[in-house]
């Protein structure tokens, strides 16, 4: 109970259902009901340990080697003198990896700010090239650059899949660059962009929760982060104690999924074979 | 800074909950606002963002060509094909309106934006495509060359997945698949005991053993079931990489989750700078 303030707004909220229910429950979808405590307890799990972190507990992170890589490939493009490539996928805004994608970018640059490195970052949305400007430029200027910064090192060349990869692809070509990351989502272009990449000999970093890609990007990339690696990007570039916290949150949940698994497991088992318990799937499935 | 910070911030945990929260509640304005009104508000914004896209992009080739910076011989065709598509977009038809309306004339038949698409568009987007077929080649040659123990394993999964999918997996019998077997485990036991005889011993008494089992059985080519190629590429496909792929999945669910809810939040403000 070392966070008082937690525990009074968790059972604030908890209290204020507990009335609502009684009232009648009006236009809550009661078969949604298990969902709702699973994000209301997830979204709980993750607050604690957020704030657990800016009190100023400390939280082991297992070494990601491909972001340690970050670093190495932008010190490589900065000894080659060559340019670095970033790729924030080829989705909008409304999606959590481009978002994700861009945050990340916005580490990249400041990266590229500290050791003097040219970056180019083409887009294949408008909006993102919006964000990711703006991402940049916040980032020369936190290093105490922003005589560097230029706004057409973030260029947007088409909304069109193929023919973004054309054009990434014609940059790879041309310019040559020492390193190539992409962060963000992709589709059928991943391995084009990669091969092309690993073509030039550049440095290949992936990082993208496009489960059908990952594969592709751990193929011909030197390294990938799979899935929650690359949501944890952020926290373990920037080392900003709110958002390791939510990454010790994050590994928390997992944790309640794997023993939620494995004990619905027993109860499935136990009730289709002998009848004892009860249809837990019922419960957990969604509707 | 409010403007920049805390006005963003407000809008996203606003929306975020309404969109996240909404999914709970049984009402049709709310129902409304998530399944259309929100969505039809990005595609609103992205369409008129698509101009600052258009403006930069032609923006950059223009300079390209002024300056003549390397491959600006390549902006030339850019900047000219984006002038063709305005011309054939808002200008010029090259029908009647008897034939088609201005609006229906890029999916209407016969007209210059239909011609641009199907003759232009189409089969670049399509030689970009195809090209995938040779980077898998390329990616899998990597890929599947053995280096150790997991690329092995890589490529026996990926033999078996390719030969079992395929008619010609199900005439293999799996007396064949055995006796490859007892060769390939007599490989491994040569290479720790490194003794002929040893081996020898081995695969004869491997090769007897299987053998009589085929004439004992009469040699049905899908029996026993898991030395069949197509039982065990089944087995790979629907229980080991299925297992593998849900764990990735949990994963990148539960990351989705967390990232959102740091946006949601205010936790995470990388997104609109420091």
């Amino acid at each position: 109970m070392k966070d008082k303030q937690f525990w009074l707004v968790t059972s604030g909220v908890i209290i204020a259902f507990a009335i609502y229910w009684l009232l009648g429950h009006p236009y809550f979808v009661i078969d949604r009901i298990v969902m709702f405590f699973s994000i209301l307890s997830l979204s709980a799990t993750l607050i604690y340990y957020t704030r657990a972190a800016e009190r100023g507990e400390e939280f082991y992170l297992r070494p990601i080697p491909a972001l340690k890589a970050v670093e190495e490939a932008v010190g490589r493009s900065t000894e080659m003198g060559r340019p670095i490539l970033y790729v924030p996928g080829i989705q909008d805004m409304d999606q959590v990896e481009t978002v994700a994608g861009v945050v990340v970018l916005g580490h990249v640059a400041k990266m590229t700010a500290r050791y003097e490195t040219s970056l180019n970052v083409p887009v294949s949305r408008s909006i993102v090239m919006k964000a990711a400007r703006e991402s940049c430029r916040d980032a020369y200027t936190v290093e105490g650059r922003p005589d560097m910064f230029n706004e057409d090192m973030v260029h947007y060349l088409t909304d069109d899949q193929f023919a973004y990869a054309a054009g990434v692809n014609g940059i790879m070509v041309r310019e040559k660059p020492a390193a190539c990351m992409y962060m963000g989502k992709f589709y059928a272009e991943s391995l084009i962009l990669a091969e092309t990449g690993n073509s030039i000999g550049a440095i290949q970093i992936a990082g993208t929760a496009s489960q059908a890609q990952i594969p592709f990007f751990v193929t011909a990339c030197d390294y990938t982060l799979i899935g929650e690696e690359f949501f944890a990007a952020s926290a373990y570039l920037s080392q900003k104690p709110e958002l390791i916290g939510g990454v010790k949150g994050q590994d928390m949940i997992k944790l309640a999924v794997i023993a939620v698994m494995i004990l619905s497991t027993i109860l499935m088992v136990l009730y289709e074979s002998t009848g004892f318990g009860f249809n837990i799937s019922e419960y957990l499935t969604i509707r | 800074m409010f403007w920049k910070r805390q006005v963003p911030i407000f809008i996203v945990a606003l929306i975020g909950s309404i969109t996240l929260f909404g999914w709970f509640i049984d009402q049709p304005d709310v129902k409304e606002f998530i399944g259309d009104d929100a969505t039809q508000w990005f595609d609103v914004l992205a369409s008129f963002a698509i101009i600052l896209g258009a403006l930069n992009l032609i923006k950059l080739q223009i300079q390209k060509v002024l300056y003549q910076k390397p491959g600006w011989q390549y902006s030339v065709i850019a900047v000219l094909g984006f002038i063709f598509a305005i011309v054939a977009g808002f200008f010029v038809k090259g029908v009647d309106d008897s034939v088609a309306q201005w609006g229906a004339h890029v999916t209407s038949d016969g007209t210059l934006f239909k011609w641009m698409f199907d003759y232009v568009f189409s089969p670049m987007s399509a030689t970009m495509f195809s090209l995938l077929a040779f980077f898998v080649a390329s990616a899998s040659y990597r890929a599947f060359r053995i280096r150790n123990f997991e690329a092995t394993l890589l490529l026996v999964s990926g033999i078996i997945i390719m030969v079992g999918r395929v008619p010609i997996g199900g005439v293999i019998s799996s007396w064949f698949i055995m006796y490859l077997i007892v060769l390939g485990l007599g490989i491994y036991v040569n290479s720790i005991k490194k003794d002929t005889k040893v081996t020898f011993v081995f695969v004869a008494v491997g090769v007897s053993l299987v053998t009589i089992g085929g004439i004992i059985s009469d040699w049905p080519v899908d029996q026993p079931g898991i030395f069949y190629l197509p039982s065990i590429q089944e087995w790979i496909y629907y229980y080991p990489n299925v297992a593998g792929a849900r764990a990735i999945m949990i994963g990148i669910g539960l990351g989705i989750f967390a990232t959102s809810i740091r946006y949601i939040l205010g936790i995470e403000r990388s997104y609109i700078g420091e």
